[in-house]
C-alpha cells in the first residue's frame, strides 16, 4: 500500500520551520551548505550538528525519520571512512597491521568529512520533511523563472511537475496491482537471465504505458473543461508571501555565514 | 474446508507509523461448486481478501485454506495453486499487452509451460467458453474490441488456465446492462456445466443475488455476516446500514410485504417476482 | 435531465459539444445565446457549463483536495483571497471541510466525485454536465453523488444533464432525452419516456425494474395504470388492486 508515500516525505506540522516561505527555505539551505564547506574545525561542525538537531526538535519531527533519512548515506559514509582511515597518512601512527597503517590525520579527516556529510543531509532532510513537494517544486520553479526568457515554458513545466507529483502514488498503486494481476496469470518476474527478465517485464510496462496515456488524455480533457489554457495567465490559491519572519531567518543565516567566513580567514 | 480462511488478519505496512489493518480475524469457507459472493462497501477489504485466496497476498496472521490444507508460502506451491484458482482483477482489460487476442489469452497457458499445440487448444476452448468466436477474434488487436468483448477476453485469459475455482473482483463494473446480463449467464454456465466454483466480490447485487449460494459480508475489514444467501439477504436493514442495496425487485417485494401482502421476500429476479405475485393474487381470488 | 442511449449513440460526444470540448461541424451550439465556436467565449462557456467525468481519479489534478477545487478559479486568474473564500465556502456546502488537505489518492470513489463536483460548483456554473459519474462507485458513493447533484438542482437552480445507462437514474430526473445512432430519438417527461417499454426495448434499452415488472404483470391481466415508474407506485397499485377484488 502506498499510504506511506503521502506527498513524498512531507510530515505535516505547524512549526516555525514548516511555515517559513518555501523559496526562502531553499535559499537558506543553499547558504547553509555553503557555510558547511567553509567550516574548518570540529567544534564548529559539532555546533552545526547541534543546531540541526535543535531544528529537528523545533519542527516536531520524530527521531525515527532522522535515522531513516540517514540510511541512504550509510554506505557512502562507511566507504569514505575506510578510504581516509586506511589510505591517508599524516600525524601519529595509531595502528599497524602488516601493510596497513592507520594514522591520526587520516582518522581526523575521515571523521570530519563524514560528520560534514551527515550534517549536510540533516539540513536537506529538514527542508524536505517540512515542505510539501508541491511547494518545493514551485519554489525551485521560481528560481528557474529567468529561463523563461531563454524560451523555456516554465509555467507549463511547473504544471507538469505538479501533475506528476499528484499521480505518483496513484501510479504506484496501479503498478503493484498490475503486477499481482499478471502473477495471477502465471507470470514470473524473478527467474531467468537479464534478457529473459527484461522480456518478462513487457506485461508490466505495456499496460502501464497504455494506462498512463489514457489517464493523460482524460485528465487533459478535464483540465480543459475547467478552463485551463496553455499560455493563459493563472493565479494561485496559496500565494507565496514573504513575511518579516522569513526575512529574519534569512538575515540570521547570512550573519552566521559571514561570521564563519570571517573566522575562517 | 474447500476454500476459506481461519482468523485471517492482514495489516499493510506492519510496524511502521502507517500500519493499516485491512482485514481482522476473518474466518469463513465456501464449498466446492458454490456460487459465492463477497460483498461490502468500498474499502471494506474485499479486494485484499480475495488476493489472499490464491496467495498473492500473505496473511499477517491466520491462514488461508484450500482443500483442507493451509496454502502456505512456498513459492512453487503457490505457483501451482494459481493454476487451480484463477483470479480476474477489477477492470481486467487494463492488463492487456499483446497484439492479438490469441496471444493475450495464450499468456497464461504459455507461462504454465504447455507446448504450442496445447496452448492453441486451451485458447480456443477458453474463448468458446466465454461465448466469443475464436476464428473471428483471434487475430484482432485487443484494444479494438468493444468494452464488453474486452472484458470477456480478459476473463478468457484466466479461463485458459483451466482453473477449478474462478474468483472475480467486480466483474461488471463499467459495463452496460446487456453485457452485465451476458456475463452473469456466462458465470452461471461455468458454475453449472463446468462445475467451477465461482466467487464474486461485488457491491452490485442486481444480478448476483439470484445466483448466490453463500454470501460473505465485510465491513471495514471485519466479518459482518456469513451464511446461505437467503439468510444474509433477509437481513435487509443491516445490509442497508452497511451501504449495500438489495436488487430493486427484492425491494418491491419488501414493499408489498410491508403493506400486508403475504409475498415471499426471497425473490431476486423479475420472473420470480412475477410468479410470486401471481401466486399470491390467485390465492386471493380463489 | 437524463441523456440516455445505447452504446455508440453519441451521448458523450453530445455532452462534449455543450461545453466546447468539441466544436460542431455543422450547425451550432448556443450557451446563453453565444455560439461555442467563438473562441473568445471559451472561458465563459466553460464556467457556465461545468463537467464531471466517469473516472473519479482522472479528473483530479492537484495534490490536495483544496487545491483541486481551486483549479478552475486559478484558471480564471481570480485574486487568491477570493479563490480561498470560494473554495472554503463550496467545500463547506458539500461537507468536504475535513478532507481539504488530503491528497486525492486517499479518498474513496464517492468522495473523489464530490470533490470534482466542488471543483465545478466553485466556478458558479449554471449547468452541470455529468458523463456516467456513478459507473465506478459503490451504492453508498452513488447515493451521495446523486443526492448532492439533486440538491444543487433543486436549491440552486443549476441545470443538470446526466448521461447514464442506469434506468433508475434516468427515471429520477424530470426530462429524458434519448439518442440513437447520433440522432434524437425521444425527448419528453421522464414519466412518459421511461414507461414506454416497447420503444425502449426497440432501442436495446431497459426500463426500471418497476416498469419492467408492471409490464409483465399487465400481460398476466393485472389492471395496472399505464404510467407506473417507481417502486412505490407499483407497490401501491398492486395493494389497491387487492382491496378492490
Amino acid at each position: 500500500m502506498t499510504r506511506s508515500i503521502t506527498l513524498g516525505q512531507y510530515i505535516p506540522g505547524q512549526s516555525f520551520i514548516h511555515r517559513l516561505n518555501p523559496r526562502l527555505k531553499i535559499l537558506i539551505l543553499v547558504l547553509i551548505l555553503v557555510l558547511l564547506f567553509l567550516l574548518e574545525t570540529f567544534g564548529a561542525l559539532l555546533a552545526s550538528l547541534a543546531a540541526a538537531l535543535a531544528m529537528f526538535a523545533l519542527a516536531g519531527i520524530p527521531f525515527s525519520y532522522l535515522m531513516r533519512g540517514l540510511r541512504p548515506i550509510f554506505y557512502i559514509a562507511l566507504f569514505a571512512l575506510i578510504i581516509y582511515f586506511f589510505f591517508t597518512s599524516g600525524g601519529v601512527v595509531l595502528l599497524r597491521i602488516g601493510f596497513i597503517t592507520v594514522e591520526s590525520e587520516g582518522v581526523e579527516q575521515g571523521l570530519f568529512i563524514v560528520a560534514r556529510l551527515v550534517v549536510l543531509v540533516l539540513f536537506s532532510l529538514l527542508v524536505t520533511l517540512t515542505t510539501t513537494p508541491l511547494s518545493l517544486t514551485h519554489g525551485m520553479g521560481y528560481f528557474l523563472k529567468p529561463l523563461r526568457y531563454a524560451g523555456l515554458p516554465t509555467e507549463e513545466v511547473a504544471m507538469i511537475m505538479a501533475v506528476a507529483l499528484r499521480f505518483i502514488p496513484t501510479l504506484m498503486e496501479e503498478s503493484q496491482r498490475l503486477m499481482r494481476a499478471q502473477l495471477a496469470r502465471g507470470a514470473d518476474f524473478e527467474t531467468g537471465s537479464i534478457f529473459r527478465k527484461a522480456g518478462n517485464m513487457v506485461p508490466l510496462i505495456v499496460p502501464l504505458f497504455v494506462s498512463a496515456f489514457r489517464r493523460a488524455d482524460e485528465l487533459a480533457l478535464a483540465m480543459e473543461a475547467r478552463g485551463y489554457r496553455i499560455g493563459a495567465r493563472r493565479t494561485r490559491m496559496h500565494e507565496d508571501i514573504i513575511t518579516l519572519k522569513d526575512w529574519g531567518a534569512l538575515a540570521l543565516v547570512l550573519v552566521l555565514v559571514a561570521l564563519v567566513w570571517a573566522f575562517s580567514l | 474446508m474447500f476454500i476459506g480462511t481461519e482468523q485471517l488478519t492482514h495489516t499493510y505496512m506492519p510496524g511502521t507509523p502507517f500500519a493499516t489493518k485491512a482485514l481482522h480475524d476473518i474466518s469463513f469457507n465456501f464449498k466446492q461448486g458454490d456460487f459465492a459472493l463477497i460483498i461490502g462497501p468500498s474499502g471494506s477489504g474485499k479486494s485484499t481478501l480475495i488476493q489472499h485466496l490464491n496467495g498473492l497476498l500473505k496473511p499477517t496472521s491466520g491462514q488461508v485454506v484450500f482443500e483442507g490444507k493451509n496454502i502456505g508460502s512456498d513459492k512453487q506451491e503457490l505457483l501451482r495453486l494459481r493454476k487451480r484458482i484463477g483470479l480476474v482483477f477489477q477492470m481486467p482489460e487494463e492488463q492487456f499487452f499483446s497484439e492479438t487476442v490469441f496471444d493475450e489469452v495464450a499468456f497464461a497457458p504459455r507461462n504454465q509451460g504447455f507446448d504450442e499445440n496445447e496452448v492453441e487448444n486451451k485458447v480456443i476452448e477458453a474463448l468458446e467458453k466465454t461465448g466469443l468466436d475464436p476464428n473471428e477474434l483471434r487475430m484482432r488487436h485487443p484494444f479494438q474490441l468493444s468494452a464488453g468483448q474486452k472484458r470477456l477476453v480478459a476473463i478468457a485469459a484466466v479461463l485458459s488456465l483451466n482453473p477449478e475455482v474462478l474468483i472475480l473482483d467486480e466483474p461488471t463494473v463499467a459495463l452496460d446492462t446487456a453485457y452485465r446480463k451476458n456475463l452473469f449467464d456466462l458465470l452461471t454456465g461455468l458454475n453449472h456445466k463446468e462445475k467451477l466454483t465461482i466467487i464474486i466480490s461485488t457491491h452490485h447485487l442486481d444480478e448476483a443475488a439470484a445466483l448466490a449460494d453463500r454470501v460473505l459480508v465485510l465491513k471495514q475489514g471485519e466479518l459482518a455476516m456469513f451464511g446461505p444467501a437467503v439468510e444474509v439477504f433477509g437481513r435487509r436493514e443491516e445490509l442497508y446500514s452497511l451501504g449495500l442495496a438489495l436488487p430493486p425487485v427484492t425491494e418491491i417485494m419488501h414493499g408489498l410485504a410491508e403493506k400486508g401482502m403475504p409475498v415471499s421476500t426471497s425473490v431476486y429476479t423479475l420472473q420470480e417476482a412475477r410468479r410470486e405475485i401471481n401466486k399470491v393474487k390467485r390465492r386471493d381470488r380463489s | 435531465m437524463a441523456l440516455v442511449g445505447p452504446n455508440g449513440s453519441g451521448k458523450t460526444t453530445f455532452l462534449k459539444l455543450l461545453n466546447a470540448l468539441l466544436i460542431p461541424t455543422h450547425g451550432q451550439v448556443l450557451v446563453k445565446g453565444i455560439s461555442t465556436a467563438v473562441e473568445s467565449t471559451l472561458p465563459e462557456v466553460r464556467r457556465v457549463c461545468g463537467m464531471i467525468f466517469q473516472n473519479p481519479d482522472n479528473q483530479l489534478v492537484a495534490t490536495t483536495v483544496e487545491e483541486d477545487i481551486a483549479f478552475g478559479l486559478e484558471n480564471l486568474a481570480l485574486p487568491p483571497e477570493e479563490i480561498r473564500n470560494r473554495v472554503f465556502k463550496t467545500a463547506a456546502l458539500l461537507g468536504l471541510e475535513k478532507l481539504l488537505s488530503q491528497p486525492p489518492h486517499l479518498l474513496s470513489g464517492g468522495e473523489k466525485q464530490r470533490v470534482a463536483i466542488a471543483g465545478v460548483l466553485v466556478m458558479e456554473p449554471e449547468c452541470i454536465l455529468m458523463d456516467e459519474p456513478t459507473a465506478m462507485l459503490d451504492p453508498a458513493g452513488r447515493r451521495d453523488v446523486l443526492n448532492t447533484v439533486r440538491e444543487l438542482n433543486r436549491n440552486r437552480n443549476i441545470a443538470v444533464i446526466h448521461v447514464t445507462h442506469f434506468p433508475e437514474e434516468a427515471a429520477g430526473t424530470d426530462r429524458v432525452v434519448i439518442l440513437n445512432e447520433g440522432k434524437l430519438a425521444a425527448d419528453g417527461a421522464s414519466a412518459e419516456v421511461m414507461t414506454d417499454l416497447q420503444f425502449l426495448h426497440g432501442l436495446g434499452l431497459q426500463g426500471t425494474t418497476a416498469v419492467e415488472l408492471a409490464a409483465l404483470l399487465r400481460q398476466d391481466s393485472f389492471p395496472l395504470p399505464p404510467q407506473i415508474l417507481y417502486n412505490r407506485e407499483l407497490v401501491d397499485s398492486l395493494c389497491s388492486l387487492g382491496q378492490n377484488s
